[in-house]
């Protein structure tokens, strides 16, 4: 399975990249390709390619604040929990995303 | 009613709101830090010729913090309606500027700006030729109008009310309520590591530092000053009793948790207490708590003219300087021994491990 996504934080220094580093470990650990845009203070990083979004089965958005290009994702199925959520389980939260794609199809 | 608070969202415009103004905070706060540590003093205008470096470096920063309930109300505005929010917000902070509504003035005004926004671009249906009149005109206009009007004639008194009868009780506050206000502030600036809490916490000490009460927001930021150092400290105390509490990646981190104390930034210890959030909470509430009881008690519930800077916090302290260091320094103590002490032993090498809590549907919005 495909992943993409975005972290956001309040503060943007420690959240946004916790749960970043988390997801992405989850997802790979059970095979799935995996990428999550940080929009931290500094700004966004590991910015999220046009192809890469509509190659995904799913976008995850870990966000506790709002986020820049939200639109991209327009016509996706969308998911949205707080960073804190993506960063006390990430695997039940990798799990869920699974749920979600299998029941669309 | 949970579906309505929900659909509203009131923390998460704010959070929004407070991620905007935090680098303002930061950045204007240490600017205003050095120039009244040096002997500056925040002017109302700079008339060329008749002020010295230091006086221009605190005159800069308080300007900046003045607008701070702008910039939150702004903030909230633009969470809530995009840039169509931005002009209605930023007109109606500075309105509550205007009639001395302040902080809570501005996150008010924030929310209904945005609403008004919002709701116009919503349901304002105009004819196709009067289009393009709707980003330059009609929303902006009648944003901007209405929700300035509704500061001025219907919240702003109320809130202005509001604040300085906050301010009269906390003022009159004695020794022990103060000790104890201290401590619960000192707490909730701490629990969460940077979290909503400790930015809710945050935003009410800015409010009362407009108003003149400098001293709960000096304990929350002197407690995230400490708490960090006391992470690091921690590790020292427990080399002393012959544990070992971090794993080599956390002693890694410890390298810029405790520099990212030094100048306030409590965010640094969030890797660390991750690993271990209890004991972690535990640790850092019990220095928290005593940190900001001996700032509030012994100051008398004065403190740092300034609402960040870490340590550069202390010269702006006057005669209380010595509480501030007194307060930072039996938080890092208390938080050091607390955690290593409660610490369970770790392997220099082990990988953490944890179990992961269930997530709740509440947790998971699916759209």
């Amino acid at each position: 399975m495909k992943i993409v996504g975005v972290s956001a934080c309040t503060v943007g220094i420690a959240h946004t990249y916790l749960a970043q580093q988390k997801i992405e470990d989850a997802a790979k650990k059970i095979g799935d390709e995996v990428k999550i845009e940080t929009q931290g203070t500094i700004g966004t990083e590991n910015a999220l390619k046009k192809e890469e979004i509509k190659e995904a089965d799913i976008v995850l958005l870990a966000v506790d604040v709002k986020i820049s290009g939200e639109e991209r994702f327009k016509g996706k199925k969308i998911v949205k929990v707080s960073t804190e959520t993506a960063i006390k389980s990430p695997n039940k939260l990798v799990a869920k995303l699974h749920e979600i794609v299998e029941k669309k199809n | 009613m949970k579906e309505f608070l929900k659909k509203a969202n009131f923390k998460g415009h704010l959070l929004t709101a407070i991620s905007y103004l935090i680098p303002i905070v930061c950045g204007a706060g240490f600017v205003i830090a050095i120039g009244m540590a040096l002997g500056g003093k925040s002017q109302d205008s700079l008339v060329i010729g008749k002020f010295n470096f230091f006086q221009a470096l605190a005159t800069l920063g308080g300007h900046a913090l003045g607008m701070l309930p702008v910039i939150i109300a702004t903030g909230i505005a633009f969470s809530i309606a995009g840039k169509p929010g931005i002009a209605p917000g930023f007109v109606v902070g500075l309105a509550a500027n205007a009639i001395s509504a302040g902080f809570i003035g501005g996150i008010i005004g924030g929310y209904i700006a945005g609403w008004i926004a919002f709701a116009i671009l919503k349901y304002v249906k105009v004819p196709d030729w009067a289009k393009g009149l709707m980003p330059t005109l009609i929303v902006p206009f009648l944003a901007c109008l209405s929700s300035g009007l509704i500061m001025i004639y219907i919240i702003g008194t109320p809130v202005s009310w509001f604040t300085s009868w906050l301010t009269a009780l906390l003022k009159g506050l004695n020794g022990t309520s103060n000790l104890i206000f201290g401590a619960i502030l000192g707490i909730l600036s701490i629990v969460d590591f940077g979290g909503p809490i400790n930015k809710t916490a945050f935003a009410f000490a800015l409010t009362l530092q407009a108003q003149g009460i400098n001293g709960p927001v000096t304990a929350l930021q002197l407690t995230n000053t400490a708490t960090p150092i006391g992470f690091g400290f921690a590790f020292l105390v427990a080399k002393m009793l012959h544990k070992n509490i971090y794993t080599r990646e956390e002693i890694e981190t410890l390298k810029s948790t405790v520099p990212m104390g030094f100048v306030n930034i409590v965010e640094g210890s969030i890797p660390i207490v991750m690993n271990d959030i209890i004991r972690g909470i535990i640790a850092a509430g019990l220095g928290g708590m005593c940190e900001g009881a001996i700032l509030m008690s012994l100051a008398h519930g004065e403190g740092a003219t300034v609402p960040f800077g870490g340590f550069l916090m202390l010269p702006t302290m006057g005669k209380n300087w010595w509480v501030g260091l007194l307060a930072i320094l039996v938080n890092v103590l208390v938080t050091g021994v607390v955690y290593a002490l409660i610490k369970k032993n770790v392997s220099v090498d082990e990988k953490k491990i944890n179990k992961e809590e269930d997530i709740s549907l509440d947790d998971v919005q699916i759209m």
